[in-house]
């Protein structure tokens, strides 16, 4: 997937899109407005080329309000009885002031007009061209005829307004993009790196590790590293959407993107310069932003035979009222159909707000593939939590073990040895119970992970497994019954789970572990019914272990001793029951579970959000932002509903009143800038709505290399 | 004709307060490196700008007095002239009692360029009249006055409704009336933002704040002339001022 995403407002880039270069870098734009705005904000002030389009609008709007005057008191008769020969001269003077216009701000729309033509498609471009080269080529022919029904004032003052209109929605979709700045900023940011004892800008993207990188306080650190100089506090919250500064000093792990409070850094690179985490969740965002919804694809389609139908229904205006008067009521009839039936509001309806919406949570930390995800997450109707490392902690403890026949060393010596490489919280609870009593587990080849019931290890005769009852019973393994009932008497009390470990055959004995739930697990479930969602709780634990925790917390529903199979099973067949399902996990153990549910929501490590597993990440400790996303994925979901309506009803009315031949093209153009303008607004609210909690800043503006 | 004059004098009296807001524009404008007819050049340009901007507000005030006069009944073109007169009369006292130095949290929203937060529209254009600023090219300061003429101003908008109500009054010159009655008031801010631009701090500042004065009372005394008209019955023969 190509990231082409428009420089200004990060929206998708159509086919054809506008490149420019401001200060020697190369940009792409998905509109003249967008190009416009950009240059005028980033293009160097001294420049003339930055705000040379704006002059361009300033001084075509002087003159065709200067021809907008003489039309006016033209029209209005004020000139006492019509002298021929004055009226001519003053519609000479019209086509010389209307010919700049047309040069200066036509041609951008000329040229896009064009393009789209040449790859047999019609835009917004064409609407306006044709109108205004319409009127304008009318006008012309009058003047050289003799005639009186001259249209400067109309073929220009739409030119002006929709330049200006698009101008406006330029600024509007620049400030949305200005959320979604510090997320993004990795890819062209800039490290003070220290050659030969000498300073020196180098881009990060050049960046090898082993690098000895400068950061200055108040600085965004560029790179992954290790301090080897200084002290400083660094605020971690683009990766973890977390504001608490975190204490640096020497042998320090910093990461690309945290900002440096208060002293200067001395990092060695660990990483290549793109490879950070930040550089990849910069990727992912990026890509998420060129990702069209599935609003905004219904929008283009619906665009793309609204143009071709406009034009005909001009023509059609343009035949039925000539057959009915006059040909220049006819022609202002058609322009009016032409300009005001502009899609550039319709255009905007899905993407500028779902660019919000996802700006706006990746401010919190939050990760989301792509503008569609948000959508159906508005539309979820239940959410399936994992149990273990998504609302409990996940930082198991080993609260005993039962042996049979065999010292409670070696069990736990043998168990360590299958878990140690494991990243599933059971797994790391029992490696660190081990080391805490001193035992060196025992190194075991041919490990593998049997998703939902253990580990095993080892060969032939030498197989060892730590599980669950299912597992055993797999292997054939049997349980002492004096071992099976005291786990029967601890699970009946419930929290806490069972580990039986075996090998040679049989099993030797049973660890119990607890996990505590999250202390804001609770909330977390109580909001998200209160939202009027459905929740379920998931778990591969023994099934008494899930209940205790699902009555603990409050859930609608539950099952345990679920395989990732079954998990998925389960959510197929209540999805079909319910509606959309998320499944909210903690990434590692339900990849494919995440991946399968409707959304899949993961919490901690955005690494996993390019495992392609998941639709969602939210930051490691942050599950109590889920309510607030889904909260938020709604007000997305509505704003661009609303401006669908607006924007259809609205262009639906107007082209009725303008093929009714009761609109004026000017009047109908300025009507099209509102629409613009409003949709423009209504999103713009969405990026207001904050998370209730504590608000991550956007930070410092990120250094940028000058190529 | 003398109508239009007044209407002159009162802007040339009004450009006082603009040299508090727009002055600043002007200031920032400067002068010319290449000299001074490019400096002058430069300010006709931009006040041509701005005159250019009213001139088309007051033509679009013509123009719906135009549509009011044509679709309405004289009741309610009795009930708009005195509703504008009134508005453009509470606009002028105000902006008088700041001459003076009264109503001080009125400040002006854009007075601050770029210090402050103006809504959409204003913020918008005040970010692109800044960038316009810098550059040199001949037509800037053109395009910078257009822009100029629609930051929201009150004495702008007072003439407006003026312009307005007039051509209520006076259907059969509509829209020239209004064009006319901004141009005349466009005009008569001309020479205050001239000298302020082009010859800069040449007025001593006890002079301004003695100019201030005058011109505050002069807009006082119209104020409240449009005001009394928003209150006395309207006679649609009686000529306005």
């Amino acid at each position: 997937m190509s990231s082409a995403v428009c420089s200004h407002c990060l929206l998708p880039v159509r086919a054809h899109a506008h490149e420019r270069e401001v200060n020697g870098e190369a940009y792409q734009f998905c509109c003249y407005g967008c190009a416009l705005a950009f240059q005028v904000h980033h293009g160097q002030h001294e420049e003339a080329d930055a705000a040379w389009l704006l002059i361009r609008l300033g001084a075509g709007a002087f003159l065709a309000m200067n021809i907008m005057l003489f039309s006016l008191v033209l029209y209005s008769g004020s000139l006492g009885p019509a002298d021929g020969q004055l009226a001519w001269r003053i519609h000479v003077l019209l086509w010389a002031l209307a010919t700049p216009i047309l040069v200066i701000l036509g041609g951008p729309f000329f040229k896009g007009a064009w393009q789209a033509a040449r790859n047999g498609q019609a835009t917004a471009d064409t609407l306006v061209s044709l109108g205004a080269i319409a009127a304008y080529g009318y006008s012309v022919l009058e003047v050289v005829t003799g005639g009186a029904a001259v249209y400067f004032d109309t073929a220009t003052m739409v030119l002006v307004l929709f330049t200006l209109g698009r101008y406006l929605e330029a600024i509007g979709r620049g400030r949305a993009a200005r959320s979604l700045a510090p997320m993004l900023a990795a890819e062209r940011a800039c490290a003070t790196v220290i050659v030969n004892g000498r300073d020196s800008e180098r881009p990060v993207r050049e960046i090898s590790p082993g690098t000895t990188v400068r950061v200055r306080p108040g600085e965004r650190v560029p790179v992954d590293g290790v301090v080897i100089e200084g002290r400083s506090q660094c605020d971690e919250a683009v990766l973890t959407g977390q504001s608490d500064p975190v204490i640096k000093f020497p042998d320090s792990v910093v990461y690309a993107g945290s900002i440096n409070s208060t002293g200067q850094l001395l990092i060695r690179t660990t990483v290549a310069g793109p490879a950070t985490r930040w550089g990849k969740m910069s990727r992912l965002v990026r890509e998420a932003l060129s990702h069209k919804g599935l609003l905004g694809e219904l929008v283009d389609q619906v665009a793309a035979v609204f143009v071709p139908a406009v034009v005909i229904l001009a023509a059609g205006t343009i035949l039925y009222w000539s057959s009915q008067g006059s040909f220049e009521q006819a022609l202002m009839a058609g322009l009016a159909v032409l300009v005001v039936a502009c899609p550039c509001a319709l255009g905007l309806a899905a993407s500028l707000a779902t660019a919000l919406g996802l700006g706006l949570a990746a401010e919190q930390g939050v990760l989301i593939r792509s503008g569609g995800v948000l959508e159906r997450l508005a539309r979820v109707k239940a959410v399936a939590f994992d149990k273990t490392g998504t609302l409990t902690s996940g930082q198991v403890r080993m609260t005993g073990a039962l042996t049979d026949g065999v010292p409670e060393t070696e069990l736990l010596r043998r168990a360590a040895g299958v878990e140690q490489g494991s990243e599933h919280p059971l797994a790391r609870g029992i490696v660190a119970a081990a080391h805490a009593g001193g035992l060196a587990p025992e190194t075991v080849p041919n490990v593998h992970a049997l998703p939902g019931q253990g580990v095993v290890g080892g060969d032939g005769d030498r197989l060892t497994a730590v599980g669950n009852a299912r597992l055993m019973a797999t292997l054939g393994w049997t349980i002492p019954p004096a071992l099976a009932a005291r786990a029967r008497e601890r699970s009946a009390e419930g929290h806490e789970t069972i580990a039986y470990v075996g090998w040679s055959g049989r099993v030797w004995g049973l660890l119990r572990l607890s996990d505590t739930p999250l202390p804001e697990a609770k909330a977390v479930v109580k909001r998200t019914r209160e939202l009027g969602l459905k929740t379920l709780l998931l778990s591969g634990d023994a099934p008494t272990v899930v209940k205790s925790v699902a009555v603990a917390l409050g859930f609608d529903a539950w099952q345990g001793g679920m395989s990732p199979e079954e998990k998925l099973a389960a959510l197929e067949a209540r999805s079909e029951e319910e509606g959309l399902i998320a499944m909210v996990g903690d990434g590692l153990n339900d990849g494919p579970v995440l991946a399968a549910a409707g959304v899949g929501v993961a919490v901690g490590g955005a690494a996993d959000l390019a495992r392609e597993s998941a639709d969602i990440t939210l930051p490691e400790g942050a599950l109590q932002r889920l309510p607030w996303l889904i909260q938020h994925a709604r007000k997305v979901h509505k704003a661009i509903r609303m401006n669908i309506v607006w924007a259809l009803g609205y262009n639906l009315v107007a082209l009725f009143l303008a093929a009714a031949g009761l609109l004026q093209p000017v009047i109908a153009a300025g009507l099209m800038a509102g629409s613009s303008l409003v949709v423009v607004i209504n999103s713009l609210h969405v990026g207001k709505e904050q998370y209730p909690g504590p608000v991550t800043k956007p930070g410092p503006a990120t250094a940028m290399c000058k190529d | 004709m003398t109508y239009y004059v007044m209407i002159f004098f009162a802007g040339l009296a009004g450009s006082f307060h603009c040299l508090g807001m727009c002055g600043g524009f002007a200031c920032a404008l400067g002068s010319d490196p290449r000299g001074r007819t490019a400096t002058v050049a430069r300010h006709l340009l931009y006040n041509m700008g701005r005159v250019t901007t009213y001139a088309f507000l007051g033509g679009l005030a013509g123009s719906a007095a135009g549509a009011l006069v044509a679709y309405g009944t004289p009741g309610m073109f009795t009930t708009a002239q005195q509703a504008l007169a009134l508005v453009a009369g509470l606009l002028m006292v105000t902006m008088a009692l700041q001459l003076f130095g009264f109503l001080r949290r009125w400040q002006h929203p854009w007075a601050g360029i770029g210090a402050h937060k103006v809504g959409f529209g204003g913020d918008t254009l005040v970010v692109s009249l800044r960038s316009l600023l810098a550059v040199p090219h001949h037509s800037a300061p053109l395009a910078f006055g257009v822009l100029n003429g629609f930051l929201p101003c009150p004495l702008v908008y007072a003439f407006v409704a003026q312009a307005a109500a007039l051509c209520i009054s006076d259907p059969s010159r509509g829209v020239l009336t209004g064009i006319l009655t901004m141009l005349a008031f466009g005009l008569g801010t001309f020479p205050a933002m001239l000298l302020m631009g082009g010859v800069g701090g040449l007025i001593k500042p006890v002079w301004r704040r003695r100019g201030v004065y005058v011109a505050g009372a002069f807009i006082l005394v119209l104020g409240l002339i449009t005001l009394s008209r928003g209150f006395l019955p309207f006679s649609g023969h009686l000529h306005p001022l």
